[in-house]
């Protein structure tokens, strides 16, 4: 039994990883205890079966999300995620900055409805009447465009500031 | 025709250490595919260590971060995946640790005790003689992770690395900090408590101990504390 227990820890090695003594000293161990050789069965018999149990769990698990999630951490983002982030960070810059993006945007379209109103063709030209009598852009507070017409002023609103600042 | 020679194909390290050197320059493709290649494996590592699979599923995920920021401190003398088990076996670790209360642990020696077969005997008659063997390894591989959740966290650890990772005596005992002896010991140990606790698997009836069993045991047990 006192030779048992020095053995008992080399039972499960591989070949190669004992020192050459302790390898013929476990093989000659074996030969002679019943008892060893039903241990290093034992051991062998479910050798394997740790690895085989958690990658199998791994396997049936829903991997999808992990690699983004990681790669969202470490600042990187797949295409498609960056696709998605970068029309809300569109959006998100307008809304920051619609005090300077409302104005400019409104003073955008009015010049081009102007432009095609006024040199767009026959067909898009209306009757003098029903022309703009004059422009007179007018930044009015601190986001809102006055346009002068013949039917009197409309005035173009800036949205509600949401971020209550 | 052309024909490459043995040594020109490419190796999964070879490929590794590529995406590694893509990783670095900033190439977040490169990153990516090192992660997908080694998810499931360091994943199955943390549950294996850790037990429970949402706290395996971010340990895994910290450690991926860990590598990324770690990269340009990758030398390249091991390889990568030993380099990232390393930081994945440490950072489960870590995250047992710090979830578990005080308990005592047990002692790596092994004594005359250790060695008695509790009636886990009949694993391996099944498991060598059936002519279902196969089917039957494969239900008992869905009580495994049952059984290595009962073990303590130092024997999980061994078992999960000897087992998934494949290490040897040596590289266990430089992973973990340990001498060689306590290498064997404690995986001797650990494979013990596995086939105690897939005993009940077999329909083996827990062993009642013997008076004298009983004493002697107590009586180890004093000696170890």
């Amino acid at each position: 039994m006192r030779s048992c227990v020095r053995i008992a820890p080399m039972i499960g090695s591989r070949p190669g990883e004992l020192p050459a003594e302790d390898a013929r000293a476990l093989a000659a161990h074996l030969e002679t205890c019943a008892a060893c050789r039903a241990l290093a069965a034992r051991f062998e018999a479910t050798d394997g079966l740790v690895a085989e149990a958690l990658l199998a769990r791994a396997n049936a698990r829903d991997f999808a999300p992990f690699v983004d999630q990681v790669m969202a951490r470490v600042g990187h983002r797949s295409p498609r995620a960056a696709a998605r982030t970068d029309r809300r960070s569109l959006l998100d810059a307008l809304r920051e900055r619609w005090r300077i993006a409302v104005p400019a945007l409104a003073a955008a379209v009015v010049l081009a409805a102007v432009g095609t109103f006024m040199y767009g063709g026959e067909h898009v030209v209306a009757e003098p009447e029903q022309r703009l009598a004059s422009l007179e852009v007018e930044l009015s507070g601190e986001g809102s465009i006055v346009l002068q017409t013949s039917d009197g002023p409309v005035v173009l609103l800036a949205p509600d500031d949401d971020t209550g600042s | 025709m052309n024909f490459r020679s043995r040594q020109d194909v490419p190796t999964a390290e070879d490929d590794d250490l590529a995406l590694v050197q893509r990783a670095r320059s900033g190439d977040a493709e490169g990153f990516r595919a090192l992660v997908v290649r080694y998810q499931r494996k360091v994943y199955a590592v943390a549950l294996g260590i850790v037990k429970d699979a949402d706290l395996a599923w971010d340990v895994a995920q910290d450690v991926f971060v860990r590598v990324h920021r770690g990269l340009d401190g990758f030398k390249g003398e091991s390889a990568f995946g030993t380099w990232l088990f390393r930081i994945a076996t440490h950072v489960a670790i870590d995250s047992v640790r710090r979830e578990r209360v005080t308990q005592r642990d047990d002692v790596d020696d092994v004594h005359e005790g250790d060695l008695e077969d509790a009636g886990e005997g009949i694993l391996s008659t099944s498991l060598g003689n059936d002519p279902r063997e196969t089917l039957l390894r494969h239900e008992l591989a869905a009580k495994m992770e049952a059984a290595l959740a009962t073990l303590p966290e130092k024997h999980r650890t061994i078992l999960v690395l000897r087992e998934i990772e494949g290490l040897s005596y040596e590289e266990l005992a430089e992973r973990l900090g340990i001498h060689k002896g306590t290498v064997m010991s404690r995986l001797f140990h650990a494979r013990k408590k596995m086939q105690a606790a897939l005993r009940g698997y077999a329909g083996v009836p827990h062993r009642t101990p013997a008076p004298a069993d009983v004493e002697r045991r107590a009586t180890e047990r004093e000696v170890e504390e």
